[in-house]
């Protein structure tokens, strides 16, 4: 791939693409962006930002500075088998596979469904996790489509939701505005974060993330005023719904899902158009070749700043929406381990994928309803010990990372995408050691 | 501003203590950086995994503790030769994100696993360097603060609730029996020079291995330039393995001198260690194995002198010493962000 035409920090053993490598690998350390992700970031965003139809020979992977020479182009053709090695590419379109018909009538079942066959307990749970998607999405803006690891988005949401709880409680300001103030701060957090990430890349931003992550618990207890400190702090106002629409308990609740809903969808179409759009198109094309995006006049201060600054907001309205449903927020609820579990559930589904967001939140949702089902099988001795290690979060997560990154390196996402005839993408392997 | 000379030698054993520890455990990050320039974020929970083999075969099994650390760190260094061998050799070293991928799965992992086995309450271990006296039952547990001070004694059984009530860590330890000298007006405990004599025992072992063996010629070799070293005929699979090995028995180490201090071995006992390691790693600079000991040593100084010292005792706030953690973190940033290379790593020069 032309990507690994530019010099890398690190030795690397020579490529050997042969036709049974793995082509089309990860250029950098972020999955490429493949024909179902959109077109190159780089034909678009600097050859040809006009034209809203890339010419076939960029579409594959992400950089090419000087013009890609045949060979280049046939193994990566070849690699996605639509042809000949000079066979001219099919026009992009996009192909939706069955599966993903299936899932999205499945998806749109549940949201509808849901509601109307759930308790009151079960709807706010459920709610819950429909606002999950919203944080994990922000790992994947980040990791996904911004190419840098970001273990700490954990404390994004926490402190989305403490500056919400301290808007609506303490300023008295209305939930509307507390809400979009508890996405503000954290975007705003995440900014200043994202600054250091300008010079900190790679495996080392990662080690910074996770120390945010674990340094967050034992500061918030520090800043009871904000945090309400060890305990946390309850929420006073509530977000009742107006008279016609019922005063129930579940219509409450039902109230809460819909607005809960209604921001999550509004969110995930704004991020479409923000990655479709030349901020997005400048957050891909750092991802791939940050060199190569600076040649092309992409400002690397505002992209990743931008990057960092849109991943965290979607992170803290994730927290702010959960004060809506659940009147506390304590730090207690974001250890370390809940920042590593979002960025495995982005994993899970898909880097680089907005659906894959949503798919990993409901495989692990599928998980954990898979482990609790396991929790209480006594009587069996260590075995009963070991389904009971199902019902860890923890546990199965560090499982399913392992076994994906050894055979679905793009998510699960990656099975709805792919082209019939099409390998299964796989990370690089080792082929020097022995 | 109360500056309080008297008791700064204190800080400064206790520093030194804590970073004898961080050393190791930085060693075991550096050891696996140099060769193959990959953070293990698993080091902290496979450090741990250790410290639980040595209690279980010390206290469950009731084999001589320093036998049981002999056997823990060779478990250990199978145990990181095995991850090293199935999980890590797979994939390309260049690409950073399998390996944070993997190494944050087996962090999930062990922790986990560990949690279900032990669960998470912390289990008393016995100390390296100083026995309990004997009127202390057995079963006893040390419960500790945050900040490594002895707050109270509890037996299984919950009773003989703190001995005596209010008193402060230092007075708790003299009740327990002499463990220190005094030098200087201050305490040199017992623990502490033994942790330094174990540290600079096994930087010892470390030298005459990577110096003298063929096993650290190769791994020399490697870490200097893994294609020379293939193309001169050095296995360089089988070296790595060795490395994590090597590595793994230095977290098992850390984790084992570690454990008595924080009052026994729990599943999270290395998290905070694990940051404090990640900062004397990177102001060593990350690949530089003598900067690790160096960077290790400094930051259990600067955690002991700047922030419990000069923040708790001179200033007089009390709240400094939550920041430690915070200190840490933001010396890893400043060092990543000034100076990548740390004091003593090697630079990298990138060719644009």
């Amino acid at each position: 791939m032309s990507g690994d035409d530019w010099p890398k920090p690190f030795p690397r053993p020579a490529d050997d693409e042969t036709s049974d490598s793995d082509a089309g690998a990860p250029g950098v350390f972020a999955p490429s962006s493949d024909p179902e992700t959109g077109p190159s970031a780089f034909s678009v965003a600097g050859v040809t930002s006009e034209s809203p139809d890339p010419p076939p020979a960029t579409t594959t992977t992400g950089v090419t500075l000087k013009p890609p020479d045949p060979p280049a182009a046939g193994a990566a053709v070849q690699h996605f088998g639509t042809g000949g090695p000079h066979a001219p590419r099919p026009p992009l379109r996009r192909r939706i596979s069955p599966l993903s018909w299936i899932g999205g009538a499945l998806l749109g079942i549940w949201l509808v469904a849901m509601p109307l066959t759930s308790s009151v307990t079960e709807l706010r749970q459920n709610t819950q996790i429909v606002v999950m998607v919203l944080a994990v999405l922000g790992v994947n803006i980040a990791t996904g489509y911004g190419g840098m690891i970001s273990l700490g988005h954990g404390v994004f949401v926490a402190v989305g939701s403490f500056a919400a709880a301290y808007a609506v409680d303490d300023l008295r300001l209305p939930w509307a505005v507390s809400i979009i103030a508890g996405a503000a701060f954290a975007g705003a957090l995440g900014a200043l974060v994202g600054l250091p990430a300008l010079r900190i890349k790679g495996i080392h931003l990662a080690l910074v993330t996770l120390g945010l992550a674990i340094v967050f618990q034992p500061l918030a207890k520090r800043f009871p005023a904000f945090s309400g400190g060890v305990s946390g702090r309850a929420v006073g106002a509530e977000l009742v719904p107006p008279e016609w629409f019922g005063t129930s308990r579940w219509a409450e609740g039902l109230y809460h899902y819909l607005i809960c809903l209604a921001v999550v969808i509004t969110a995930m179409w704004l991020t479409h158009n923000i990655i479709n759009s030349r901020p997005g198109r400048a957050m891909r094309a750092l991802r791939d070749n940050d060199t190569a995006a600076a040649v092309y006049g992409v400002n690397l201060v505002a992209a990743r700043v931008n990057t960092f600054a849109v991943s965290a907001s979607l992170a803290g309205l994730a927290g702010a929406l959960h004060i809506v449903l659940v009147p506390f927020a304590s730090q207690e609820s974001y250890p370390f381990s809940e920042s590593l579990v979002l960025y495995a559930t982005a994993v899970l589904g898909g880097l680089g994928s907005l659906w894959g967001s949503v798919l990993g939140v409901a495989i692990r949702e599928v998980f954990s309803w898979l482990g609790a089902l396991f929790e209480n099988v006594g009587g069996l001795g260590p075995l009963s010990q070991f389904l009971s290690l199902l019902d860890e979060e923890q546990f199965v997560f560090g499982v399913l990372l392992i076994a994906l990154t050894f055979v679905f390196p793009r998510g699960l996402i990656g099975m709805f995408t792919r082209r019939t005839g099409e390998r299964a993408p796989r990370f690089r392997r080792n082929r020097t050691r022995a | 501003m109360n500056w309080n000379f008297e008791i700064l030698p204190d800080f400064i054993f206790n520093g030194l203590r804590d970073g004898a520890v961080y050393a190791a455990a930085a060693l075991a990050l550096v050891l696996i950086f140099k060769a193959t320039t990959l953070i293990n974020f698993a080091t902290g929970e496979l450090a741990m995994l250790g410290a639980f083999f040595v209690y279980v075969l010390n206290i469950e099994q009731g084999l001589w503790l320093w036998l049981s650390i002999a056997i823990a760190m060779l478990i250990s260094a199978g145990i990181g030769a095995a991850v090293e061998r199935a999980l890590v050799r797979p994939f390309d070293p260049a690409d950073h994100l399998p390996v944070v991928l993997i190494t944050l799965g087996l962090f999930l992992i062990i922790n986990a696993v560990a949690g279900d086995i032990w669960n998470y309450q912390v289990r008393r271990v016995n100390d390296p360097f100083g026995q309990f006296p004997s009127w202390v039952p057995n079963g006893s547990e040390l419960k500790t603060s945050s900040e490594g001070t002895i707050a109270c004694l509890t037996n299984s059984e919950g009773q003989l609730a703190e001995v005596a009530p209010g008193t402060s860590g230092a007075e708790m330890c003299e009740m327990v029996g002499r463990t220190f000298f005094e030098v200087i007006g201050a305490r040199l405990h017992y623990r502490t020079i033994g942790t330094w004599i174990a540290l600079a025992l096994a930087l010892i072992a470390l030298a005459i291995i990577l110096g003298k063996t063929k096993a650290g010629l190769a791994f020399r070799a490697v870490s200097s330039n893994t294609e020379s070293a293939r193309l001169v005929g050095v296995n360089t699979g089988r070296t790595l393995g060795f490395g994590w090995a090597l590595a793994s028995v230095f977290g098992t180490l850390s984790a084992a001198l570690v454990a008595p201090a924080l009052g026994g071995v729990n599943p999270n006992m290395m998290l905070t260690i694990l940051i404090y390691a990640l900062a004397g790693a990177a102001l060593g600079g990350l690949d530089s194995l003598g900067g690790a000991v160096i960077g290790g040593l400094a930051v259990g100084l600067v955690k002991s002198v700047l922030v419990s010292w000069f923040g708790v005792v001179v200033l007089g706030q009390a709240y400094f010493s939550i920041l430690q953690l915070a200190m840490a973190f933001l010396l890893i940033l400043i060092v990543l962000l000034f100076r990548p290379a740390g004091l003593f790593g090697t630079r990298r020069i990138e060719r644009v």
